[in-house]
């Protein structure tokens, strides 16, 4: 009798927490003189919390390519580069033409512009972005750094602000042609027109005759 | 002579009409705001799922989107090598206003130092429209940060299916319950009667 004890207080307890477990779904149930619940659907609006950038070109292609060796035949000719060391531009500082805009669609953020290395259409040797300071890329190896060595080539983007002198790098950085409100911010909506003007190599390893490389402009979180 | 200018004048309206159409089309990106975080510590030797990066493409054509981790934004902490992350799910393809969220897992080598880590996830448009030999490209970023501590990994009650904890769990309460049996001495005895015999029992009864 003594050792049934244990088993009969398991039995009541597993009996009381089934009562405990079925009285749940029975709780719920308003009494009959209860008045009866009400309740108001609410909706909310927020702010968008995308960083977000659009890039549009107008009817931008590099054109008004100027310098490179006549006497070698190595000229520039319209759209196509010269060596050594031509010039071509996406719009024209001098006349104010800036084909290309960049939005900040999202929420405010620091714009930053990068470069890639430029690549040859047969897959042979890049040209490697350079700077004329060195930060963000290899530094530039002709004329004390101003201008492109041999495989290297120097973009620079410029509006109606200035023209970033020592060049885009390879590294995502500020673009300083968002000035309006300083550390290259923008805020939402905001946009800039810009152009590109690029240098070209002292020599190219390679010796294809068409190039590409991509430009990038991306809004990032700032923490201060 | 006058009708020269005239069709000339018209051919250049057509053309400034035209210019700004054709120079709507852009390529844009989106990423959400607020950073990619894990919500607790990792573990050398871990594999954790990130929450999944919000993606959205914000331009006019339609896009193939990349992710990759890079320290971009000024911050604190040591930086996330690029070999971490995991990303899957990729879509072939984001049209004019499409979203996505990718998946992303953390996969900590043993060896890796404990500390803060920070660097940013990169998103990139990738429907490069041409400018003569340059791409315009585009890009997004936002802020990943998690913990390394030092530690066995310990793996969440998460990843277990629920079926499984709910039948350890009854599995656990019925030995619980034989072990009590046992240790207070209950017995339970099974009789079973036969039918003879029930029947003589009652017929006594009733006598």
């Amino acid at each position: 009798m003594r050792h049934k004890q244990p088993l009969v207080f398991a039995v009541a307890g597993l009996g009381l927490a089934s009562l405990g477990i079925a009285g749940c779904g029975i709780s719920g149930k308003a009494p009959p003189n209860a008045g009866q619940a009400a309740s108001v659907n609410l909706s909310l609006q927020t702010v968008p919390t995308i960083r977000s950038v659009t890039v549009s070109p107008a009817s931008a292609s590099f054109g008004t390519c100027t310098g490179g060796l006549a006497s070698k035949n190595t000229h520039s000719t319209g759209g196509k580069l010269g060596f050594p060391n031509g010039h071509c531009f996406v719009g024209l500082a001098t006349s104010g033409i800036y084909p290309i805009t960049i939005t900040n669609t999202g929420i405010a953020s620091a714009i930053y512009v990068n470069g890639t290395s430029a690549n040859p259409s047969d897959g042979g040797s890049q040209w490697i972005l350079c700077r004329k300071d060195g930060h963000g890329a290899p530094a530039c190896t002709r004329a004390d750094g101003r201008l492109p060595g041999t495989d290297q080539y120097l973009v620079e983007n410029f509006s109606s602000a200035g023209e970033q002198r020592a060049g885009i790098g390879a590294t995502p950085a500020c673009d300083p042609e968002f000035v309006a409100s300083g550390r290259c911010w923008a805020v939402q909506g905001e946009s800039q027109n810009e152009g590109i003007e690029l240098v070209g190599p002292w020599s190219s390893t390679d010796t294809s005759t068409k190039w590409t490389l991509t430009i990038t402009w991306t809004p990032v979180p700032s923490h201060g | 002579m006058h009708l020269r200018l005239r069709l000339s004048a018209a051919l250049g309206v057509l053309l400034l009409v035209a210019v700004p159409v054709a120079a709507q089309a852009s390529v844009g990106v989106g990423v959400q705001a607020g950073p990619v975080q894990l919500s607790g510590a990792a573990h050398p030797g871990g594999t954790y799922a990130l929450p999944p990066v919000y993606v959205v493409n914000t331009g006019t054509e339609p896009e193939s989107v990349a992710i990759r981790i890079e320290r971009i934004s000024p911050g604190t902490g040591r930086t996330v090598p690029q070999a971490w992350i995991h990303v899957s799910g990729l879509p072939s393809s984001l049209g004019h206003g499409q979203s996505a969220r990718i998946p992303l897992n953390l996969v900590v080598p043993a060896g890796a130092k404990p500390g803060r880590y920070f660097s940013d996830v990169v998103v990139t448009g990738s429907a490069d429209l041409t400018a003569g030999s340059a791409h315009l490209g585009v890009a997004a970023a936002t802020d990943l940060e998690f913990r390394v501590v030092p530690g066995a990994v310990s793996h969440a009650w998460f990843s277990v299916p629920p079926w499984v904890l709910v039948a350890v769990a009854v599995i656990v309460a019925l030995s619980l319950a034989l072990l009590l049996m046992l240790r207070s001495g209950t017995s339970i005895r099974v009789e079973q009667a036969t039918a003879g015999a029930a029947a003589g029992s009652g017929g006594g009864r009733a006598a």
